[in-house]
């Protein structure tokens, strides 16, 4: 197992090399320039030229290239053009942030995508949970933050607006400041998962073995979470880990509209100051995250269901 | 599910009609600012008006020609770049086929709107790239589900009869694996349109919107955000168009599959 693992962990190398490499030379080369993106598009050559000797945009892209992973590989991402503080630390202290968020609107889109379409087969039942399910795919999450703040804050003032409260500020304040967001991010997932586990619970839910365990007297109920449950959340858990990366995307929004300050915000406030190195460097984080996260998945697959070996 | 197409149907038709009437529809000149600001809902101004005083209405009105103009152009992009790509790469196989999959994996594990972030702000936002960034995005998707329905029609007996009657690759695909995939590709176009629209609304949400003044539904959102205690309409209306029209182009493709 430990062996399949590091290897999988070398096998991603290659990937993480391109997809740095292909990054950096869009931003550098291929797409613009840095030093265009950050003065615009009629600055003076000489101020050009000056911006690019400062910063070695005058040297080869690859040059340059290999300069920044080596730096990036001892931690070391430079330093933000704009507010001239390392970018590796303003990452670092961004991270948990966007973590958290990450984990807790997966948490509940799993929880309640396979918890609600488990449920035994009532109509109205169900075609409330489908109708949550299409507005949960089409609504697009800013529309539903805002939609959240007016409603929540603005008109019923229960829930603070916007803004983030770390944990030693008090275990309720945190929590209150993280319902909508995590509402906002994991709407769409709960949609998506519960697509995906339905099919394959109809699927299950007409094998012999469910009709055993009927037959013999289970409840609905315990056929349904003991039986039927299990052998159905799989597909939902390759499905939660290739949905890694679209996670980013939506991260990057939800913190946007709830002024968190996670890696999303930091990256549209680096977008909106054309602030390439932290750019560069989170493009990086979300790649090697994405990586990571697909083969969690593959792990925890491997534990759901024992008769699958990692390869 | 017949109900749920025709409410699909019905949207997309409503929104192409008010898009072609536009001028017609429209109480104001979507760009004309006046020193009303931020006026609350009246009799003359529906939704009431925005920060530089212009009337809300006709500005989401107006703005369902862009959210139109951005989601089919970059849907039909995605469709000429990724149908060919899985056409070929389902019913070639091998090499290819193998090559194709593995991009087309990579490509979607990447966060699509965190890529057109990217590219938009090298690039510079206009409808024209807004189009170009998003069907180079999106495209992976339609090759994806291409190249299966590809995979599947080419175990079809009359595709082994084309074979032995001495057809080519190309008349083959054009002549008998195309027009069975069609109807799964023209409902992928229609999902992709809704994910387009959620993109570019995104992006202009993040500030990489088309340029002011022209009408765009997600930059509307992001200047209401800022006074949704003043006036929610600015933000709340074209939020709702941006929700339905998604809805609309979900329902129709959802239902063709």
């Amino acid at each position: 197992m430990l062996t399949v693992i590091v290897r999988r962990f070398l096998l991603a190398i290659p990937t993480l090399l391109a997809l740095t490499a292909l990054l950096f030379f869009s931003v550098t080369t291929i797409l613009g320039s840095p030093a265009t993106m950050m003065l615009g598009e009629d600055a003076s050559p000489k101020a050009i030229a000056e911006l690019n000797a400062r910063y070695g945009f005058d040297r080869p892209a690859h040059v340059q290239y290999f300069d920044w992973l080596g730096r990036a590989l001892t931690g070391d991402f430079g330093r933000s053009y704009t507010s001239q503080d390392p970018v590796g630390a303003a990452i670092a202290g961004a991270l948990p942030v966007t973590l958290e968020l990450s984990a807790w609107a997966i948490l509940l889109a799993v929880t309640a995508a396979v918890g609600l379409n488990s449920l035994p087969n009532r109509p109205a039942l169900r075609r409330f949970v489908v109708l949550g399910n299409l507005v949960g795919i089409t609504m697009p999450n800013f529309i539903l933050g805002i939609g959240l703040i007016f409603l929540f804050s603005v008109q019923l003032g229960w829930l603070p607006t916007t803004g983030w409260v770390p944990w030693s500020d008090g275990v309720l304040a945190h929590l209150r400041h993280m319902i909508m967001p995590v509402l906002t991010l994991s709407a769409y997932y709960f949609g998506a998962f519960s697509l995906v586990y339905r099919a394959e619970f109809s699927d299950v839910y007409h094998r012999l073995y469910i009709r055993t365990a009927r037959a013999k007297g289970l409840s609905p109920a315990k056929v349904a979470y003991k039986h039927a449950l299990p052998n159905a959340i799989l597909p939902v858990i390759t499905f939660a880990g290739l949905s890694m990366g679209h996670l980013t995307g939506g991260a990057v929004v939800t913190e946007t509209v709830f002024s968190m300050p996670g890696v999303g915000r930091l990256f549209v406030a680096a977008i909106a100051g054309r602030d390439f190195p932290i750019m560069l460097a989170v493009g990086m984080v979300v790649v090697v995250g994405v990586v990571v996260m697909n083969l969690i998945a593959d792990i925890l697959y491997t534990i759901v269901n024992p008769q699958i070996r990692l390869e | 599910m017949g109900s749920r197409a025709g409410i699909g149907a019905l949207v997309v038709l409503v929104a192409c009609a008010v898009a072609l009437l536009a001028p017609v529809l429209a109480p104001y000149d979507p760009t004309r600012s006046s020193v009303f600001f931020l006026q609350g809902p009246s009799y003359a101004h529906l939704f009431g008006t925005d920060e530089l005083g212009r009337d809300i209405l006709s500005r989401v009105i107006h703005g369902t020609r862009t959210s139109l103009a951005i989601g089919v152009g970059a849907s039909l992009l995605a469709v000429v770049i990724g149908a060919p790509i899985g056409l070929a790469a389902g019913y070639l196989g091998g090499r290819l086929d193998i090559a194709v999959v593995q991009l087309i994996d990579l490509f979607i594990a990447l966060p699509g709107l965190v890529l057109a972030l990217i590219i938009t702000v090298m690039v510079g936002p206009s409808l024209h790239n807004l189009v170009l960034v998003l069907g180079f995005v999106m495209w992976p998707v339609v090759a994806r589900i291409v190249r299966g329905q590809t995979l599947a029609v080419r175990e079809h007996a009359y595709i082994e009869a084309a074979v032995a009657a001495g057809g080519s690759a190309l008349w083959i695909i054009r002549r008998h694996v195309w027009p069975n995939i069609f109807r799964i590709v023209a409902a992928q176009f229609a999902i992709t349109v809704s994910f387009a629209i959620i993109t570019s609304a995104s992006l202009s949400f993040l500030g990489l919107g088309i340029p002011p003044p022209v009408p765009d539904w997600g930059s509307m959102v992001r200047s209401g955000f800022d006074v949704l205690a003043i006036n929610p309409a600015l933000s709340l209306a074209p939020g709702a168009a941006i929700a339905t029209l998604v809805l609309g182009f979900y329902l129709l493709g959802n239902s063709g599959k």
